[in-house]
């Protein structure tokens, strides 16, 4: 950038009579001096105008929301209600059945994403040569995929009769009939969650392998150990020395599962049948976009975030003290 | 005897392996199976199509605005990796660069974004696009994600890594800050930056909570969308259903075959941020 220009400001400016105190700010402010302090900001501005604009106003409208009733219909205004809102969402089963099933999808997804992956890292790692990256490339491979994709292919692999899964479950007589694994209430959970497991074992995956890689190698020369000594000596050796990604993918796994489950939801069972697949943010979709309950929407917002928040503050902290030990 | 022992076991392994991969390989291979199965064929177990047949690309195309569909998610996906590369390198070369008043604020305020889900930001976000008359249109996707927290912090990273000296170097020869940013900096980055470019595109292409509020008909709908209301009628098309799901892939899946090792890479730093 070139800021040569901008001492001849200062000799124009004095000219004009009217103002002039305040005409002397302006240019002290564009002498070469404070040019340089305005620089960093002036390379910052896009971005934080773009995250302050549409990340962090919407929070605080989301805050006020919360506290209001409001359909987003024109030509109408939220009204104040107070904590009205947060006293109904306590009351209400619905938003209940949601929280439960988050819960259900926090816990039954951590074998997805951090004991099966550590068990692929660990396997795959003792490998040499080109087989190694081909198996990591495979089982990356759903990550790169759209949740719509997904969504979509899996619908048509269960779908009910003519999906391969219900043919071959028939042809081996497991079953006779069809299961509609999406509308049947003691499958539609499980199936969503399998779907998102399929997805995000790869990822983490690759994660432990990174870490993996990072450690020592001395430790992992047990090609020769029989079966219950390498067990051992993973839980051992493995375990403690890659405790802080362990830990960092269990934080992940908890404050996304509910994103990673949400295209599943929407394309595959609407949350439904009787809201048993549902999750929270899936029903604060529903609240704000099909009830038009603005403020219900809102203040589950809200809480969720300082839940989250929460648990992402105590995680971290812990993930700091492992990795100062580590060290 | 010990030799053999230790054989079996490998290969015991790369079997098991072998089935954990066709786990995760298996769904993509029926879809793409199923696309080029005709309707005598496609409700069957068959591993292999018998009669291979492009009929189901040719009724999706007839029936579904793939063409249009495909060049929408194309220029939302260029625009918004180009767009965040931007903003993310003028932020990212001001934090490692420069030492100023409220720096530790920023760099916070980058950090915490990814704690903020887009359900928490959606209505208010949806007011203003409404206000503003954009639904519908492409700006109502691209101006909300113009810049990325996270490519501005994985920017930070290589930035810091960069050698000063370079920069005082060409400070000395009087280059002006955006012509050492082009001019020094940059080329010899393009690696890291052209991994976080092929993964904000992909993100991008594959975007789908935020685009389902904003563009809702199918004749302004990113290829996401598009093919979300295509899985939502109850028509039992899925062979052309298949073809164009395939077809939906097929830029991630160029990228994946041509570029794997740098997008593996990019996914394990957006994982390590």
């Amino acid at each position: 950038m070139d800021y040569s220009a901008a001492p001849g400001l200062t000799g124009a400016i004095p000219a004009v009579k009217t103002g002039v105190k305040r005409k002397l700010n302006v240019t002290e402010l564009f002498t070469v001096k404070s040019l340089r302090v305005l620089k960093p900001y002036m390379f910052l501005l896009p971005a934080l105008l773009i995250l302050g604009f549409w990340l962090y106003k919407p929070l605080i409208n989301t805050f006020y929301y919360s506290f209001t009733k409001w359909t987003m219909l024109p030509g109408t205004k939220p009204e104040p209600v107070g904590f009205a809102n947060y006293l109904k969402l306590f009351g209400s089963k619905d938003f209940g059945t949601a929280v439960k099933n988050t819960g259900f999808y926090i816990v039954m997804l951590l074998p997805f994403s951090v004991v099966i992956p550590l068990i692929l890292a660990n396997v795959t790692n003792s490998m040499k040569g080109r087989m190694k990256n081909v198996y990591r490339a495979l089982f990356f491979f759903p990550m790169i995929m759209a949740g719509v994709s997904t969504a979509t292919i899996f619908r048509w692999l269960l779908n009910p009769g003519t999906g391969l899964v219900n043919i071959l479950l028939n042809k081996t007589g497991i079953i006779d009939g069809s299961i509609s694994f999406f509308t049947q209430e003691e499958t539609a959970k499980w199936a969503i969650l399998l779907i998102t497991g399929w997805k995000m074992i790869g990822f983490s995956t690759v994660i432990f392998s990174a870490a993996l890689t990072g450690t020592d190698k001395s430790y992992y020369e047990a090609a020769s150990l029989d079966g219950s000594r390498k067990v051992r000596k993973f839980f051992d050796f493995t375990v403690p020395l890659i405790s802080p990604t362990i830990l960092f993918m269990v934080m992940m796994s908890i404050l996304f599962a509910s994103q990673w489950t949400f295209a599943y939801i929407d394309i595959l069972t609407n949350g439904g049948p009787y809201g048993t697949s549902t999750n929270i943010y899936y029903e604060m979709y529903k609240y704000g976009f099909s009830s038009m309950n603005v403020g219900m929407s809102s203040a589950a917002a809200n809480l969720f975030l300082a839940v989250f928040g929460v648990i992402a503050a105590v995680l971290t902290t812990v993930s700091k003290k492992l990795a100062f030990y580590d060290n | 005897m010990k030799n053999l022992s230790y054989k079996t076991a490998s290969a015991g392994k790369h079997l098991v392996l072998i089935l954990t991969c066709l786990i995760f390989v298996f769904p993509v291979y029926w879809m793409v199976i199923s696309s080029f199965e005709g309707l005598g064929e496609i409700f069957s177990a068959n591993m292999l199509p018998k009669d291979f047949t492009f009929d189901n690309y040719i009724y999706a195309f007839n029936n579904m605005p793939i063409g249009r569909m495909m060049l929408t998610s194309l220029i939302i996906a260029a625009a918004l990796s180009v767009l965040q590369l931007t903003t993310g390198i003028l932020a990212a070369y001001a934090l490692s660069r420069f030492n100023f008043r409220g720096k530790g604020i920023i760099t916070i305020l980058f950090s915490l974004t990814w704690l903020i889900p887009v359900q928490s930001i959606m209505i208010p976000n949806y007011v203003t696009i409404i206000q503003m008359g954009l639904k519908e249109n492409l700006l109502a996707v691209i101006l909300p994600y113009a810049a990325s927290a996270f490519a501005i912090l994985n920017l930070m990273q290589s930035f810091n890594a960069f050698p000063k000296a370079l920069i005082e170097a060409s400070k000395m020869d009087g280059d002006g800050e955006l012509k050492t940013l082009s001019r020094i900096v940059l080329p010899n980055l393009k690696a890291p930056l052209s991994s976080l470019g092929i993964l904000l595109f992909i993100n991008a292409w594959n975007e789908y909570m935020w685009p389902r509020l904003v563009m809702t008909k199918l004749e302004s709908a990113p290829i996401q969308i598009g093919l979300r209301s295509f899985v939502g009628s109850d028509v039992n098309m899925w062979g052309s259903l298949m073809a164009a799901t395939t077809i939906s892939c097929l830029p991630i899946f160029v990228i994946y075959i041509l570029l794997q090792k740098q997008v593996v890479d990019s996914f394990v730093k957006w994982g390590i941020k």
